[in-house]
């Protein structure tokens, strides 16, 4: 049976004008900033906002991977700020081939705990990572007494030239690694059975029990990722800077959610895409990097990221709530009445 | 009548006035257990002066403030929203608005504040209540922005109210806010500290236990925070009933960013910081659940002494405050987890 076709030309572009909402803001964005800002679009300034944009676009990899299985990572800022100061602190005696790892799979043990405390003990992701904030918030103080971790040995200090070192145009080591993690999960996450059991899990975690996916493994794998790929973030921007402060990750995460969230990554689970977070991550950066060419403040900056999330975050529930209110009506029985001449009402 | 609510199995719908009296107890015992502790601690000579009437007026002192906070941040749980993340920069915003309007008065300002509480409780009111945005996300979106808007007009800078004040007697009048002594103020003698944020927490608490057990937005409020859809469907016009409680919790934030403010002395974008946590922490512990519709104010209350007893003796033991976040954070998780596994064992989990 076919469902009668009554779809307007209308009612196909604003949905598709939805759906890839991201990357028309990106092109848009992108043309203003290039048109207006002053000494936007040289290759210094590219390859500044490219660097800034590595470490945040790196988080939003698990954090997206979180969101699409219909979980919320509150802990991704601290653990960024973790994984820095394992990663900086430990260097001096172990070397960077020991401390790299032992950052990156402490971030994977904070997400284990997490997606243990979510599945098994049953509690809210909220609530669960913004206890697991708090407590590595403490951890990190009393690990470096409130002070922040400064490189210090000749290793360090070429290994921060080398990763912010131009390879080719626009492309230095540490933004190649993110560049290659984006790739590499966005082919996960679309094209593997692994990768769109997520989504499953995500969109209704019912049907994903009743086509035999484990939910549970998902969920925790998903908190994994997501402490991996905040690790790796932390570690290597904390590596090419030149130290690792208390407050590393502090605005990451309202960066981050507020481009998930506009790249689409519903808050419900179940839909969204890495790639598209990415593009977020990249458009956001560009446009804080436009205003500040223009002379505006640090300030601006802070109120635009806010006012941009809100606003993404109130067209998304407008969006859902209008929706509601005309789900179940039928309009083409509505419109087969009208057309038999009976008037409404 | 209320007691013919019976499911087909024959458990009682009301989960009984004794039940949830003993669930008051149950907190109100484990804050003595950390008096306890902290006699036991005392008595082999750990630590020293926690024992005395002094410290404890001092204990319910410096969380009076959080208790104000968390009042209206039960009201929140309550109603099946979890929680409010607006609240810390509410407060910094709405302290930072009464020092700059000091200059107009004592009282204008404190208006004008409780006006601008309102207001953002308003938004949050019509956002999570009508749109049904995700109250988590959308508090923390607000809450940044709001924290874009005090850095944008006052350019992160602090103002201090001795500055801006028009008169000496209208600085000398915000400092009281955190700083006036009740008893000595009634004509008492000063041997008894009791100042106005712990008389206000304590309103607070009567107040809002009140509206909760015994007025019919309390019943609503209930029945919204248990079952969304059963309240909607059974008439309870749902919308302006979350909503109320966003515009509560944004209330008693005010409240509380006055008096921290007026403790502080300076307004600025960092006042309030830490309280989301704080607040969230002290309902949890009280007894409430996040699903909603369960627990009572009297039992946050409870909850906000045993946060403040848990901090003294930690203060007393030579714990860094930074790294006292370790700890709050196991018992916040310890807590919920506990919370969750007995609701599930008597089969009311319906999260």
């Amino acid at each position: 049976m076919t469902t009668p076709n009554l779809k307007s030309n209308r009612s196909q572009v604003l949905p598709w004008i939805d759906r890839n909402r991201i990357f028309l803001l990106f092109f848009v964005i992108l043309a203003f900033m290039t048109a207006f800002a002053p000494r936007f679009f040289n290759p210094f300034n590219l390859t500044t906002i490219m660097s800034t944009t590595a470490m945040n676009a790196c988080v939003a990899i698990g954090f997206s991977i979180v969101m699409i299985s219909g979980q919320l990572d509150l802990s991704i800022g601290t653990v960024i700020t973790l994984a820095g100061i394992i990663g900086l602190g430990l260097q001096p005696r172990f070397g960077y081939a020991v401390s790299v790892p032992v950052a990156i799979v402490a971030g994977c043990l904070v997400g284990l705990v997490n997606g243990l405390l979510v599945t098994k003990a049953k509690i809210n992701s909220f609530i669960v990572t913004l206890g697991t904030m708090t407590i590595l918030q403490g951890v990190v103080y009393q690990s470096t007494g409130g002070n922040s971790i400064a490189l210090s040995t000749p290793v360090a200090f070429s290994t921060a030239d080398f990763l912010g070192k131009k390879l080719m145009p626009l492309v230095t080591p540490r933004i190649l690694v993110t560049l290659a993690l984006v790739a590499v999960f966005e082919l996960v996450m679309r094209k593997t059975r692994f990768g769109r059991n997520f989504y499953m899990v995500g969109g209704n975690r019912n049907t994903a029990w009743l086509a035999g996916i484990g939910s549970d493994a998902y969920i925790i794998g998903a908190f994994m990722l997501s402490g991996l790929t905040a690790a790796v973030g932390g570690v290597f921007f904390a590596m090419e800077s030149a130290a690792a402060t208390q407050n590393l990750g502090t605005n990451s995460l309202m960066y981050v959610m507020s481009a998930t969230i506009i790249g689409g990554t519903a808050m419900s689970g179940g839909k969204g895409g890495v790639f598209r977070s990415f593009v977020a991550i990249l458009t956001l950066e560009i446009l804080y990097d436009g205003v500040i060419l223009f002379g505006l403040g640090n300030e601006v900056k802070i109120f635009l990221a806010g006012l941009i999330l809100a606003l993404v975050v109130l067209y998304e529930a407008y969006a859902v709530y209008k929706h509601d209110k005309v789900v179940g009506q039928r309009p083409y029985l509505l419109k087969e009445l009208a057309e038999a001449g009976v008037k409404k009402g | 009548m209320e007691d013919k609510l019976k499911t087909t199995d024959g458990r009682s719908l009301r989960s009984g006035s004794f039940m949830r009296f003993m669930i008051v107890v149950g907190i109100y015992f484990a804050a003595a257990l950390f008096i306890l502790l902290g006699a036991v601690l005392q008595a082999t000579g750990v630590i020293r002066g926690f024992l005395s009437v002094q410290n404890f007026i001092n204990i319910i002192d410096t969380v009076s403030m959080l208790g104000i906070v968390a009042v209206g941040m039960a009201f929140v749980t309550y109603s099946g929203n979890m929680a409010d993340m607006s609240v810390p920069t509410t407060m910094a915003l709405t302290g930072i608005v009464a020092v700059q309007m000091l200059q107009y008065g004592f009282w204008p300002a404190i208006g004008i504040a409780i006006v601008t509480g309102l207001i953002i409780g308003m938004i949050n009111a019509i956002v999570i209540g009508r749109f049904r945005a995700n109250p988590i996300i959308w508090t923390l979106a607000v809450n940044y922005v709001t924290m874009g808007v005090i850095r944008l007009v006052w350019v992160n800078k602090q103002i201090y109210p001795d500055t801006v004040a028009s008169t000496a007697g209208v600085s000398q009048s915000f400092d009281s806010i955190y700083r006036l002594n009740v008893v000595q103020h009634i004509g008492g003698n000063d041997l008894l500290n009791i100042r106005l944020p712990m008389l206000m927490m304590l309103i607070l608490v009567v107040i809002g236990q009140f509206v909760l057990s015994r007025t019919s937005f309390g019943g609503q409020l209930k029945m919204t925070g248990a079952s969304f859809r059963a309240a909607k469907f059974t008439g309870v016009h749902v919308e302006s009933v979350i909503g109320l409680a966003f515009v509560v919790c944004a209330f008693t934030a005010t409240l509380g960013g006055l008096a921290v403010t007026s403790l502080s002395r300076v307004g600025a974008w960092y006042n309030g910081a830490g309280y989301d946590f704080r607040a969230v922490t002290a309902v949890v512990i009280g007894g409430m659940t996040l699903a909603g519709g369960r627990g009572s104010i009297v039992g946050v209350l409870g909850g906000v002494l045993i946060i403040g007893l848990i901090n003294n003796i930690m203060t007393l033991l030579g714990i860094p405050t930074l790294s006292q976040d370790i700890i709050r954070g196991a018992i916040f998780i310890i807590v919920v987890g506990i919370n969750a596994k007995s609701l599930r064992s008597l089969g009311r989990d319906d999260t």
